[in-house]
């Protein structure tokens, strides 16, 4: 390895401990409000108990009562009388049980940990939030900002480990409205940009980066389209910007709106994953609003990444191919060589786990390792990395014309989609595992 | 091809280049991990294990 690549893999080091540091930090936060909200739960049955008459037993006869309860309902599942299995019972430490028993006042942590869970301010909003403030009061030092910046695709590997809980046959359930949905959609937005850009009389070149931009997959769609439709330096600026300004603005805002609307977890993933552009800001708001959104979302993500290739393909088609001038030689494309230059291959080691599932070779255990711990390790370090890279100054680069057709169609994707997957409902887009 | 295209031309190649590169290190995680659970080398009690 040469100095000067040493030197660069030295530049990430600060940024990414950082980010491990602030992405432990937010786990432990988790960790702790997750156990004193069933630590609440257990005091309110206890009390509720104790109102109908049940008188406050000693801390060992407690638990005992509930390992006796378990065993019965164990038995009976066993005998096929009871059809689920029961849980094990949760039983409250020997000191936050006496002072129950004692008080008859739950202890004002668990409270605490209720109300935060209450507010859905768990690991995900904590180091989003959490690093966008930090990042737009005090900043990070320019040591720090290549790690971070490193950090956010450590997103993917949750990603790809998450496909240990599909099986085909449900992928293909939920993936295929989700093709609908995406091919529905990205057309839709392409359609009403176009409309949109004609009327403000707009240049192709910032129509076509917008168009790919709002309809598919944000900024990384915008990147590959800019300099096949020739859009100009500002014009794409202020693309980014302006797709930037709207996925923070939804992240922050649209799991608030899901709960507002009712919407199931289920069919808010499919929501977030059909409005929000950018991946790691869609995984974090479906995230934020439940694992069986994530679950939905993250087929819808991995349909719509997909498309990034046949986007940039239907672009040389039209702007350099279809759109070229009687005086200009027509160019050739290259189908395949654009497909294995714009696909992004993380997605197979998706379809990977999920053959491997199919094939039964993950336990529940491992799904559990994968999809409820590995994963928020993964995506703890990723959601430190996006938000410590949230800076107003960046998104104050979103202006002009292409602002205007941007949010205007990316409003209306949102509203609509909202709609349309409400209609749809649960059960389609409800992902159930091996 | 005016200088301003090439510019993002080549932005958008280094754009790709860098998330291959990416993709690549995502694969290679992904496989560590899927190991290392199949192996028994990590189990539930190694995550909860990181926390108080």
């Amino acid at each position: 390895m040469s100095a000067t690549s040493q030197g660069g893999l030295l530049k990430y080091i600060p940024g990414l401990i950082l980010c491990m540091i602030l992405g432990w930090l937010a786990l432990q936060w988790d960790h702790s409000i997750k156990g004193w909200q069933k630590d609440y739960k257990e005091c309110q049955k206890i009390l509720k108990a104790n109102a109908k008459g049940e008188p406050p037993f000693g801390f060992d006869e407690y638990k005992a009562k509930r390992e006796e309860r378990y065993k019965g309902q164990l038995a009976l599942y066993k005998q096929g009388v009871a059809k689920g299995a029961p849980k094990k019972p949760y039983i409250l430490e020997k000191d936050v049980y006496e002072s129950l028993v004692t008080t008859k006042e739950i202890p004002f942590k668990l409270k605490f940990g209720e109300k935060m869970i209450q507010f859905q301010l768990t690991y995900v909003a904590v180091l989003l939030l959490g690093g966008m403030l930090i990042r737009n009061t005090v900043g990070i030092p320019d040591l720090f900002k290549p790690g971070t910046v490193l950090a956010r695709p450590i997103i993917k590997p949750g990603i790809v480990l998450l496909g240990g809980y599909y099986v085909w046959s449900n992928l293909f359930k939920v993936g295929l409205v989700a093709l609908l949905l995406v091919i529905v959609f990205i057309f839709g937005t392409v359609v009403l940009v176009s409309v949109l850009g004609k009327k403000l009389k707009l240049d192709k070149g910032l129509i076509g980066v917008m168009a790919a931009g709002t309809g598919v997959c944000g900024v990384s769609a915008a990147v590959a389209t800019a300099p096949i439709v020739k859009a100009k330096p500002t014009d794409f600026f202020y693309a980014v910007g302006t797709i930037l300004l709207f996925g923070t603005a939804a992240l922050f805002t649209f799991p608030y709106i899901g709960k507002a609307l009712g919407m199931s977890e289920p069919v808010f993933g499919a929501w977030v994953g059909t409005s929000i552009l950018n991946t790691a800001q869609l995984v974090a708001a479906a995230s934020w609003y439940g694992h069986d959104a994530l679950l939905t979302a993250n087929i819808i993500n991995i349909v719509r990444v997909g498309f990034i290739p046949v986007v940039v393909l239907y672009c040389i088609w039209f702007y350099l191919i279809k759109g070229a001038s009687a005086e200009e030689p027509r160019k050739k494309m290259n189908t395949w060589q654009v497909v294995v230059d714009k696909f992004p291959i993380f997605i197979l080691g998706f379809f990977a786990m999920v053959t491997l599932n199919e094939f039964g070779v993950f336990t529940k255990e491992h799904q559990y390792i994968f999809g409820k711990q590995f994963l928020k390790i993964f995506f703890a370090i990723g959601f430190a990395g996006v938000g410590l890279n949230i800076a107003f100054e960046d998104l104050k680069k979103a202006g002009g014309k292409a602002f205007v057709i941007g949010v205007s169609a990316a409003l209306f994707k949102a509203v609509l989609s909202a709609i349309v997957v409400m209609l749809i409902g649960t059960e389609v887009f409800f992902v159930k595992g091996r | 091809m005016n200088e301003e295209t090439r510019e993002l031309e080549e932005k958008a190649k280094k754009l790709f280049s860098e998330e291959r590169k990416e993709d690549i290190w995502v694969l290679i995680i992904s496989a560590i991990t899927v190991i290392l659970a199949l192996t028994g080398i990590i189990t539930k009690k190694t995550f909860v294990s990181l926390f108080f």
